[in-house]
């Protein structure tokens, strides 16, 4: 167990990398967006390592970036269209966030500095810790988010065309417990963000020294 | 020979934290011990609130102070890991303060639990996790006060906002600078000052607003005992408080109104308070004294545009969070300032035009009352024999409010609302305000606005009285 949290915390890309910060703060207003948007985002990464790794040695260096991107570009592109069809109305809340992944610096900077130069196995690997680590850090913040912010835990909802399931759940007695709606705004989400960047620096010091 | 490392100050004086506390402490006494007789035994002795109403502004203030000290208690003992001398350390780190000065600025019908959440933002969130005295950049009481507003601002207005019991039963309507707001800023002095008395009632503090705000009286005399002690610098709050009167000055003289109407805006809101206690923090204010100038004329300028151009009455909290971003550019203006002349005279010149600047502009577009309202808009009319429907549309919180109406013999019937992004609709709904509207059509003015909801429920009133003044007109 703590191997595994080790393996994301490592080099989570949100919390000790910093990356893909854009995402992070606009769209975890609730658990199921959070967890959701790092699914994709790590859908593409996996995709994008593989094909890099494969087709690294074709490519040549000065050509690297465009390349890249092309190739980012596509799974990015495949993944719109197929949440479009398939889970609309998640991809109305996603909304331009979708597109962005191209630009998501987790994703190109992994290609360049990791997928090119390893194995088809390593790429996989990484991009799973990446991916999964990502994913966490995500519903993490979505969690701590509508927990506070509106007092519920969504699981399924958006998705709940495709699975048949609708997951929401209440949290505490609405008498006892009333939500904080800032924590649903752009600004609780900085503060969240915040919070849990410092303790989980905090936690960190101890492992290094 | 070894040279020790040590961050600043360097120069000391004789006059030790506590002793700073200690005064500090004496200036707010008076205003303390005003705001619990005004707020709870007042009321208590005129038979509007029970036992525990009375002792409730005591319990705000305890329990925010109670609330800072437990925090900065469990960050010494917890986070830092110091084990001796834990009082000292609180001593030295004022640690009270942010939670007394927040009890000080929140409304009287805040919930305790409430209090005990800000003062706890207050503290971690504005203090503590900056380093501790000395690194935060925001005023903390400050913070504080603005995560409980602009999170619960609803709840505490549904309780009864800035009244006390017995003002909720003796006085319609809000604090002096929301009921100024309501009436597009331009006006006659019973129309503004008139529903709280007179401007020695505002003086005296027997107005509605926050704890500690209202007793002017009480905060001009801390302000000079705090002064001749050498707490605080004189400086930002006099040039803070010049700067609004001159501002306020030029738009009611270009208003044709007297010299009550700037003594009105010094003497109401949270002005004084801010520009005395909280302004002039010396942790987030800058040290020298060009920037000191600068600094006030800044927050001035900030809380005039506040009141007079966003739906938001007070701006006092607003300007001093926004000024405290911007103290350590203004610190280096000062500081070269000191030497380099031009670096004196320019921004004072700039700031001083851009105020003047402003204060025309917004005396020449003051809406006022007798102004056709350029909020509204009719989109179309239907007429019948006896039958007219409006379809109009009428500026509200947010947006557009568009609603269909209908008119049968000369009286309104229905009020169809077509579209709306109010925030606070719920509370429009809750209270059956359209159906209020409607059976009151004769006398509109009359009817109250929704605490909570003001600027929609306004927005609904000016839309069907606009609409009775244009079927006048048709007719």
């Amino acid at each position: 167990m703590k191997k595994i949290i080790k393996w994301l915390m490592d080099e989570n890309p949100l919390f000790v990398l910093c990356l893909g910060l854009c995402p992070a703060l606009a769209v975890t207003t609730n658990f199921e967006n959070g967890y959701l948007m790092g699914l994709c985002v790590m859908m593409v990464l996996l995709l994008s390592n593989i094909t890099v790794s494969l087709l690294s040695r074709f490519i040549s260096d000065h050509m690297r970036v465009p390349a890249y991107i092309m190739i980012i570009a596509t799974f990015v592109t495949i993944l719109e269209l197929l949440l479009q069809t398939y889970v609309e109305p998640l991809s109305k809340v996603l909304g331009i966030y979708i597109p962005l992944i191209v630009v998501n610096c987790i994703i190109l900077g992994r290609a360049l500095s990791y997928a090119s130069k390893h194995k088809l196995k390593d790429s996989i690997l990484d991009a799973l810790k990446i991916g999964l680590g990502y994913t966490l850090a995500l519903g993490l913040l979505g969690f701590i988010r509508e927990l506070i912010g509106s007092n519920t835990i969504t699981i399924m909802d958006r998705i709940s065309g495709l699975t048949g399931y609708v997951m929401k759940y209440e949290v505490f007695p609405t008498n006892d417990f009333i939500p904080n709606a800032l924590f649903t705004s752009p600004a609780g989400a900085f503060l969240t963000m915040g919070l849990v960047l410092g303790i989980i620096n905090m936690l960190r010091k101890g492992d290094v020294k | 020979m070894k040279f020790g490392f040590d961050n600043g100050p360097h120069l000391r004086d004789s006059d030790n934290t506590s002793k700073i506390m200690k005064r500090l402490f004496v200036a707010l006494l008076p205003i303390i011990l005003f705001s619990i007789y005004k707020n709870g035994i007042l009321p208590y002795m005129e038979g509007y609130t029970n036992f525990f109403g009375a002792i409730k502004p005591f319990f705000m203030i305890l329990f925010g102070v109670g609330t800072s000290f437990v925090t900065e208690l469990i960050y010494f003992r917890f986070i830092l890991k110091k084990k001796e001398n834990l009082k000292e350390e609180i001593k030295h780190s004022y640690g009270m303060f942010p939670g007394l000065f927040l009890a000080l600025t929140l409304p009287l019908n805040t919930p305790l639990w409430l209090v005990v959440v800000g003062a706890f933002v207050a503290s971690f969130l504005g203090k503590l996790i900056f380093g501790g005295l000395g690194y935060n950049i925001f005023n903390p009481a400050l913070v504080g006060n603005l995560f409980v507003i602009a999170s619960y601002g609803a709840l505490i207005a549904s309780k009864g906002g800035y009244l006390n019991p017995m003002e909720l039963d003796t006085i319609a309507g809000a604090t002096p600078l929301t009921n100024l707001s309501n009436i597009n800023y331009v006006g006659t002095s019973t129309k503004i000052i008139g529903p709280f008395g007179n401007l020695l009632d505002f003086l005296f503090g027997l107005i509605p607003g926050s704890l500690g705000e209202t007793s002017k009286l009480l905060i001009i005399l801390g302000f000079i005992f705090l002064v001749v002690t050498k707490v605080i610098k004189w400086i930002i709050p006099t040039t803070y408080v010049f700067v609004v009167f001159i501002m306020t000055w030029l738009i009611g003289s270009i208003n044709d109104m007297g010299i009550w109407y700037p003594t009105f805006h010094i003497l109401s809101g949270g002005l004084l308070f801010g520009a005395v206690f909280m302004a002039t923090d010396p942790v987030t204010s800058p040290t020298t004294k060009d920037g000191q100038l600068l600094f006030g004329l800044g927050l001035g300028l900030l809380t005039v545009l506040f009141r007079f151009l966003t739906p938001y009455p007070e701006g006092v909290l607003t300007s001093i969070l926004t000024m405290n971003m911007l103290v350590f550019i203004i610190d280096r203006i000062g500081a070269k300032a000191k030497f380099i002349k031009r670096y004196r005279y320019i921004p004072i010149l700039v700031m001083s035009l851009i105020i003047i600047g402003f204060s025309i502009y917004i005396g020449n577009n003051m809406p006022g009352e007798s102004v056709v309202d350029d909020r509204f808009k009719i989109i179309n009319v239907e007429e019948a024999d006896n039958l007219t429907v409006y379809k109009v549309s009428q500026k509200g919180f947010k947006g557009l409010i568009e609603a269909k109406i209908t008119i049968e013999d000369d009286q309104i019937t229905s009020v169809d609302i077509t579209s709306q992004q109010e925030s606070y609709w719920s509370e429009i709904e809750d209270k059956n305000y359209i159906e209020n509207l409607i059976d009151n059509q004769d006398n509109i003015e009359d009817v109250d606005a929704i605490s909570g909801a003001t600027i929609s429920s306004n927005a609904l009133k000016a839309m069907i009285s606009n609409v009775l003044k244009d079927y006048e007109v048709r007719k």
